[in-house]
């Protein structure tokens, strides 16, 4: 019997049991809906995340200030002074570097604008910032290297922190806020980066760098200083050439630690990938022990459904059906009810991705691979599930089975 | 193939010992008999007698234990699995007591599934399964389901599934036994037709009327056979009905 015709003949025999049929098939369904759909959020995480990361600038390499130690206490990080202006200067100055920003954050500042007010974070810095924490302006402009000479008092707003104030960026644009008592002009206002939670790069205030330390912190010291990398390729290159001017002009002994940190934007997306890869893989393993136990349904059913038919096989055996004949048609019956199940659990799975992702706020879409991992998996379940009933149908007495009550 | 002068079944010395845990079932005891191409025979006997134990040998759904059986001048114990598969598939059709169609499937389709393992394509096997459906009188119940169908109608679904294959041998195991008398008689009649036309027919039976149109009568009784006479003599030594 070709498989052709084991196909014919599976359908009409699962066809006159179509209420078992489908149950049977349920398990399957929703394994591979879940597999579907759990890739497909897993992914998501994925991106998101990695576009989150690729936001917070282009090739970034970020110098934080070491930790402080006094009294063998270390200190947080940044607390120690070792980063100036002038390591910032200095930096500008090597090959293959795109900008440097100098940064020197000010948390938890009140502005006010008219009778409305919001708390957020600033940060001291100058015109390379935009370039290196790729920001952009919707409204006004950004810094200039004149407002960072003159120590202006301007202020570049986020987004949400203008939400925050109940103006829109072109109600703001031109007039004066304060930020902890001091007026500033608002020159612009960048564009959204989308994120949210802590440190949301959308709810802050740039200033000019001078401005801080002459206004707020005092002192020519920084807190980190950003790099650009012209090429994605020199970013390790850079790093190298950074740590070692940094080294030199800090005056550190070859047997010395670094009084700072160096950490690169693909050290961060490496970290963020391998976390999100755990996490996919876990959902998937979830997942697939759905698709195993609908497997296990699918062989308790051909099981039960070889015991209802010996008879029927007693029969075939006799009008010459050969052994691999019966095997062959209790395996296709399996691996029909599994490849259905694939089918619509597929449709299922792609229709759910997008609410589940919504449900955990992950922009969730069900992939290719997925689909065909979910598809190729169900394959393999149904032939595993059919294959001991299949076995056990094949390996009947012919006598015995025409006998069977 | 055999010519007529040939045997087309021989059993020499044909044992069969089923094994129940320690003790032993001795179903048939040394059995010797020829039936030739286009024979008519009726197997006769009580009830574990052997004679289903002879029918399944003879339909080789079965080994002897001891002893050799010839089909067609060839010695079955030489056919494996596959082999006999495809004899029962060609050479052989089986009717049975209780018939034995697959529900769910309609006339037609239980009619052409021995042409589904003689690998015939679908629309030669549908055409093979109307004429032999159109042979037994039931040319108006193709698609039925056997479950809408009357028993006597049952059993001639199942004998013309048996006679699909054109086999020259139809072995029936009891084919009157779940039927009424008019049932019966139908079936009888086709069975002699049949016969009349070239089949050679080998019939378990209780009834003696089927007996009584067998050309020969083989009685079986404790796994051996006890007479092999014509069905006049059989009749008239008057054995019971």
């Amino acid at each position: 019997m070709s498989y052709m015709e084991a196909l014919r003949l599976a359908m009409r025999r699962l066809r006159t049991n179509a209420l078992r049929t489908g149950l049977t098939a349920l398990g399957v369904i929703i394994g591979v809906a879940a597999l579907v759909s759990l890739i497909g959020v897993g992914q998501g995480t994925q991106a998101a995340l990695t576009n989150r990361i690729a936001s917070l600038g282009t090739n970034l390499l970020s110098v934080n200030a070491g930790a402080s130690f006094s009294g063998g206490i270390r200190g947080a990080a940044g607390s120690a002074t070792t980063l100036t202006e002038d390591d910032a200067a200095a930096l500008t100055t090597l090959p293959g570097i795109a900008a440097v920003a100098p940064e020197m954050p000010v948390s938890n500042v009140v502005v006010v604008a008219g009778r409305n007010n919001t708390t957020t974070s600033m940060t001291g810095t100058g015109p390379a910032e935009a370039l290196v924490r790729s920001y952009t302006v919707q409204t006004g402009t950004f810094l200039s290297d004149v407002e960072v000479s003159k120590s202006l008092r301007v202020a570049v707003l986020g987004p949400t922190t203008v939400a925050n104030l109940n103006m829109t960026p072109a109600q703001i644009v031109g007039t004066t806020v304060d930020i902890n008592g001091i007026p500033f002009q608002v020159i612009g206002v960048t564009q959204p980066k989308g994120g949210s939670g802590f440190s949301n790069p959308d709810d802050m205030i740039f200033t000019p760098i001078t401005t801080v330390q002459a206004q707020f912190t005092g002192g020519t010291t920084l807190r980190t200083i950003g790099v650009s990398v012209k090429d994605a390729n020199a970013i390790a290159y850079a790093s190298s050439a950074v740590t070692t001017t940094l080294r030199s002009r800090h005056g550190l002994a070859s047997s010395a630690s670094d009084d700072f940190t160096l950490v690169s934007q693909n050290q961060l997306l490496t970290v963020a990938s391998d976390q999100s890869a755990t996490l996919r893989n876990f959902l998937i393993g979830i997942a697939a022990i759905a698709l195993v136990v609908g497997g296990i349904g699918i062989a308790n059913t051909m099981l039960v459904s070889v015991r209802e038919r010996v008879r029927e096989i007693g029969t075939r055996k006799a009008i010459g059906a050969r052994r691999r004949d019966i095997g062959r048609q209790f395996l296709v019956e399996a691996v029909i009810v599994s490849l259905g199940g694939a089918v619509i659990g597929v449709i299922v799975g792609v229709l759910v991705t997008g609410p589940v992702g919504a449900a955990v706020n992950v922009p969730a879409k069900a992939s290719l691979p997925g689909i065909a991992l979910a598809f190729c998996s169900s394959l393999v379940v149904g032939i595993v599930a059919g294959f001991l009933p299949a076995r056990q149908a094949a390996g009947l007495d012919p006598v015995e089975a025409l006998r069977y009550e | 193939m055999t010519g007529p002068e040939q045997p087309l079944l021989v059993g020499e010395g044909l044992q069969r010992v089923y094994r129940m845990g320690d003790s032993e079932v001795r179903a048939l005891r040394g059995v010797d008999f020829s039936i030739s191409l286009g024979e008519s025979v009726a197997i006769m006997g009580p009830s574990g007698s052997g004679k289903s134990t002879l029918l399944h040998l003879l339909g080789l759904l079965d080994r002897p234990t001891a002893g050799r059986y010839l089909f067609a001048g060839v010695d079955t114990a030489l056919l494996d699995d596959d082999h006999s598969a495809a004899l029962r598939n060609r050479a052989i059709g089986f009717v049975f007591q209780n018939f034995n169609l697959v529900s769910g499937e309609t006339a037609l389709d239980n009619v052409a599934a021995p042409l589904v393992y003689a690998g015939v394509k679908r629309k030669e096997r549908n055409e093979r399964a109307r004429e032999a459906l159109d042979r037994v009188g039931l040319s108006d119940r193709l698609h039925h389901d056997p479950s809408q169908l009357s028993g006597g109608q049952r059993q001639r679904v199942a004998i013309a599934r048996a006679l699909v294959t054109r086999p020259p041998l139809l072995l029936a195991d009891e084919p009157t036994g779940n039927l009424d008398s008019t049932s019966s008689a139908d079936i009888f009649s086709l069975l002699a037709q049949l016969h009349s036309e070239g089949l050679t027919l080998v019939t378990i039976t209780h009834d003696p009327r089927i007996a009584a149109r067998a050309e020969r009568v083989l009685q079986v009784e404790d796994g051996q056979i006890v007479s092999d006479t014509s069905s006049e003599s059989y009749l008239r030594a008057g054995v019971p009905a």
